[in-house]
């Protein structure tokens, strides 16, 4: 441990301003603070802090992504091998499943982690750890085969445009994840909808489309079971086929405090409003799918437990939090049963209460003052 | 049956090192009145280096309010005016000769208002008096809407005002009569629900509040807000049941009085009690016979509030204890991954929860980087105050006045942010950027 310490001493004093390392100096910063915490103490203000930084807060939503990745790992084998007609154990669809996510994995640390130390590094900030976060929930929102050129460029793109463009990490009004998958959505569409992208390596003859995607086309008798909703052996992105999986997370989430119940709760209670809103209009088949059935397709529980929960692109306000989980549920089922053209609605529908999150802070904001001023003038 | 304010956001670190209910005395040789320990006073020096003084004798002045003095809180001689930047005066230091020979006093039998803060200017008790909002010494020639009382301290290992006056109970009453002629309103006295406050309760001519809840429930600034909040334009004045018993001592004995008991605490501590000491106090002496070890921080006040001292230093003006923990920086291997069954923390990321009961020994690691703000929820927990934390936070790193007043800036001061500073997993400094904030809404009203 001491000479640990003492050596990233020696090495630090190579990367101090006016010596020939300077210009590294973000990256062995986040080398060093990643090993040691840091020695920094505190001066003015309080005397003792928290334990917990961004660091651990990181971290322990990575740790909640874990059951969800690892029920998708091996549905990308199961899945695989289902289609060929094959089965095998469960260890050999979880291998298969892994070796598919690893190169991906590995092209979103090393193409998003270069910009974010280029950026941290000509600022002179640290390297934020939200990054470690975001790069691990972009493969997890894509199909298994998607190739990986563009997701390097969908990451970069997303890195700069939806963060650094803005400031960087915390100051971002977009979910960078969101607009990595966004960015693929709309750039390569091929590559990430339509029936044939979901399965890795799939046989041509198996018909590989989504759930989401059968109900769009009115297959509602082609629908999987409730039971394989919440299990996760369907076809569909990494980590959005397990829901019992996704909810272990979130109970892993709203436990240690790190994400906030009320806004999980309120996506959930607007995507059950417009579910039964649509069952009461049932015009078409996708309308007649029961509002619970709803929220376990897709990437809804998804997107509700680890997307809207981001506190930084969701509104700052906590009464204002409410307000967008719940729109964020009705858009979602409203533009997945609406809007043919895009199925996965919940992507977008976070994407848009993002642009909007500002606004409905305002509204909270506008209504603390009203209240205050009332009561001044009483 | 007691009605009570109950305030659910907030939490209690549990730390070892409280202290004991035992009191010892100590003659310190030398004092300081510190003049930064007032906000918004500009000194002006009456005395000078070499001066002999006397208990009451004017140190400085308000440069602003001339009547506002700060007095000498023993005999001695003057033997340094310390300067630092700017040649800003940090301290007064008087060597106390033990004899505590005092400046005489007259004093009315059936005092008036104005004489009673006649009384209390010439005293130097004055500016034991504070007022909000701003947290700086009342204004003699404002009328407070309200006095505010807190009977009870809810900070990590607080004194137990119960204990420090149990036997200064006809002062404490006679102090309270007379500070009732300072108001046309209430005064307020808060006690912590729930618990035996007996020595308090027969008093005539006050509200009693009880107040049940964690930290920061014993604040002035939470039990002002949950009682009666300000509105703006309102001044309220507020002081502790010690400062209520000098004033009592002043007009029941015609002497001014300057001792004060604060709880020495702290986990670093070998045998924590009640010192009784004069104002301004460098206590270095009993710290260095009762401390376990050499690395540590002493501050003049709590964890949350208080000001690092040197073991030369001296107790602050308002400070109600000192606490001694163990001075961190040691560095930790993979800090961020280990279970940290040791690592106290309001979020359930560290095993710790498992122990809800544990006592903390904590050190003064920052456990961290700075980052900018992400966690935007988590202020709320410990935050009662109907005021967004975040967005007042904002406007004042943008410096907008303007929207700081609207937010609700003038119901707090840094103390009543310090928790948010506390559990904040980006490391900021709430408590400066809010008294940030407080200076300039100050100085463009």
């Amino acid at each position: 441990m001491k000479k640990l310490e003492k050596w990233s001493e020696q090495i630090g004093k190579l990367f101090e301003k006016g010596k020939p390392l300077h210009p590294f100096h973000a990256l062995f910063d986040a080398l060093d603070t990643f090993l040691l915490t840091p020695k920094e103490v505190t001066g003015r203000g309080c005397h003792i802090r928290d334990a917990v930084d961004m660091k651990r807060t990181m971290i322990t939503v990575m740790i909640a992504l874990f059951p969800p990745l690892l029920v998708g790992l091996w549905n990308i084998g199961y899945q695989h091998f289902l289609s060929m007609g094959m089965t095998v154990s469960l260890w050999e669809a979880f291998f298969f499943g892994f070796l598919k996510w690893l190169p991906l994995v590995i092209t979103v640390y090393v193409s998003g982690l270069t910009v974010e130390i280029i950026f941290a590094q000509r600022r002179g900030h640290q390297v934020a750890e939200g990054f470690f976060v975001t790069g691990f929930l972009i493969p997890m929102i894509l199909p298994p085969d998607i190739p990986l050129w563009i997701v390097a460029l969908a990451t970069i793109f997303a890195v700069i445009f939806g963060k650094e463009v803005f400031g960087g990490t915390g100051y971002n009004f977009l979910n960078p994840a969101l607009l990595a998958r966004a960015f693929i959505f709309f750039a390569y569409p091929t590559v990430i909808s339509g029936d044939q992208v979901w399965i890795a390596e799939k046989a041509d003859s198996y018909s590989g489309a989504t759930p989401l995607a059968e109900a769009m086309i009115g297959n509602i008798a082609q629908l999987p079971s409730i039971a394989e909703l919440c299990i996760g052996n369907i076809p569909g992105s990494i980590g959005e086929t397990s829901k019992i999986a996704i909810l272990i997370g979130a109970l892993l989430l709203v436990f240690t405090r790190v994400a906030n119940l009320k806004i999980m709760l309120s996506v959930i209670a607007g995507g059950l409003t417009m579910g039964f809103i649509f069952n009461l209009i049932g015009t078409l088949p996708i309308m007649e799918i029961p509002a619970y059935q709803q929220l376990l397709m897709g990437g809804f529980l998804f997107g509700t437990v680890y997307m809207a929960t981001d506190p930084v692109t969701g509104p700052h306000t906590s009464q204002g939090k409410i307000l967008y989980g719940f729109l964020i549920g009705i858009f979602a089922i409203l533009i997945r049963v609406a809007n043919k053209g895009y199925p996965e609605g919940m992507m977008l529908a976070i994407l848009l209460m993002n642009i909007f999150a500002p606004l409905i802070d305002y509204c909270v904001i506008q209504l603390n003052i009203r209240k205050r001023l009332r009561r001044n003038h009483a | 049956m007691q009605s009570k304010i109950t305030i659910k956001r907030g939490i209690n670190i549990r730390l070892a090192g409280k202290a004991e209910m035992t009191l010892r005395s100590f003659e310190s040789d030398f004092h300081a009145i510190i003049p930064t320990d007032f906000l918004f006073l500009s000194p002006k020096l009456l005395i000078k280096e070499g001066d002999s003084v006397k208990i009451g004798t004017p140190l400085f002045c308000d440069k602003e309010q001339e009547s506002i003095r700060l007095v000498a809180p023993v005999s001695g001689i003057i033997t340094e005016i310390r300067r630092g930047e700017k040649r800003r005066i940090e301290a007064i230091i008087i060597q106390n000769n033990k004899l505590y020979e005092a400046e005489e006093i007259q004093i009315s039998a059936e005092p008036k208002r104005e004489e009673i803060v006649d009384t209390l200017l010439r005293s130097g008790l004055w500016p034991m008096i504070r007022r909000r909002p701003f947290d700086s010494i009342a204004n003699p020639r404002e009328k407070p809407r309200d006095i505010f009382i807190s009977g009870f301290d809810s900070a990590p290992l607080a004194t137990d005002f119960r204990f420090i006056i149990q036997d200064k109970q006809k002062e404490f009453q006679k102090g309270l009569s007379i500070i009732r002629q300072l108001t046309e309103g209430k005064i307020y006295l808060s006690l912590s629900y729930g618990e035996d406050y007996s020595i308090f309760e027969n008093i005539e001519h006050i509200e009693l509040r009880y107040i049940k809840g964690p930290h920061p429930a014993g604040n002035i600034g939470t039990q002002i807000h949950h009682i009666a909040p300000i509105k703006k334009g309102e001044v309220v004045w507020h002081l502790d049941p010690w400062q209520v018993t000098r004033i009592g001592h002043l007009f029941l004995h015609q002497q001014i009085e300057f001792t004060k008991r604060i709880p020495l605490c702290g986990s670093e501590i070998q045998k924590p009690q009640y010192l009784e000491i004069r104002d301004g106090a460098s206590i270095g002496k009993v710290i260095r016979e009762t401390i376990r070890q050499e690395h540590v921080r002493i501050i003049s006040g709590n964890i949350l509030t208080g000001q690092k001292i040197t073991s030369e230093g001296f107790v602050g003006f308002y400070d109600r204890q000192v606490t001694v923990i163990a001075e961190g920086g040691q560095r930790e291997l993979l800090g961020w991954l280990l279970p940290g069954i040791n690592k106290w923390s309001f979020s359930h990321t560290f095993l710790s929860f498992l122990f809800p009961k544990k006592e903390y020994k904590p050190n003064t690691s920052l456990q961290g980087g700075r980052r900018t703000l992400m966690m935007n929820d988590v202020y709320d927990h410990v935050f009662p105050f109907d005021i967004l934390p975040v967005e007042l936070y904002k406007a004042c790193r943008i410096k907008d006045a303007a929207l700081m007043e609207k937010l609700g800036l003038y119901e707090i001061t840094p103390e009543d942010v310090a928790l948010c500073e506390l559990i904040c997993p980006s490391k900021i400094e709430w408590q400066q950027v809010i008294r940030e904030g407080l200076e300039q809404l100050y100085k463009e009203r």
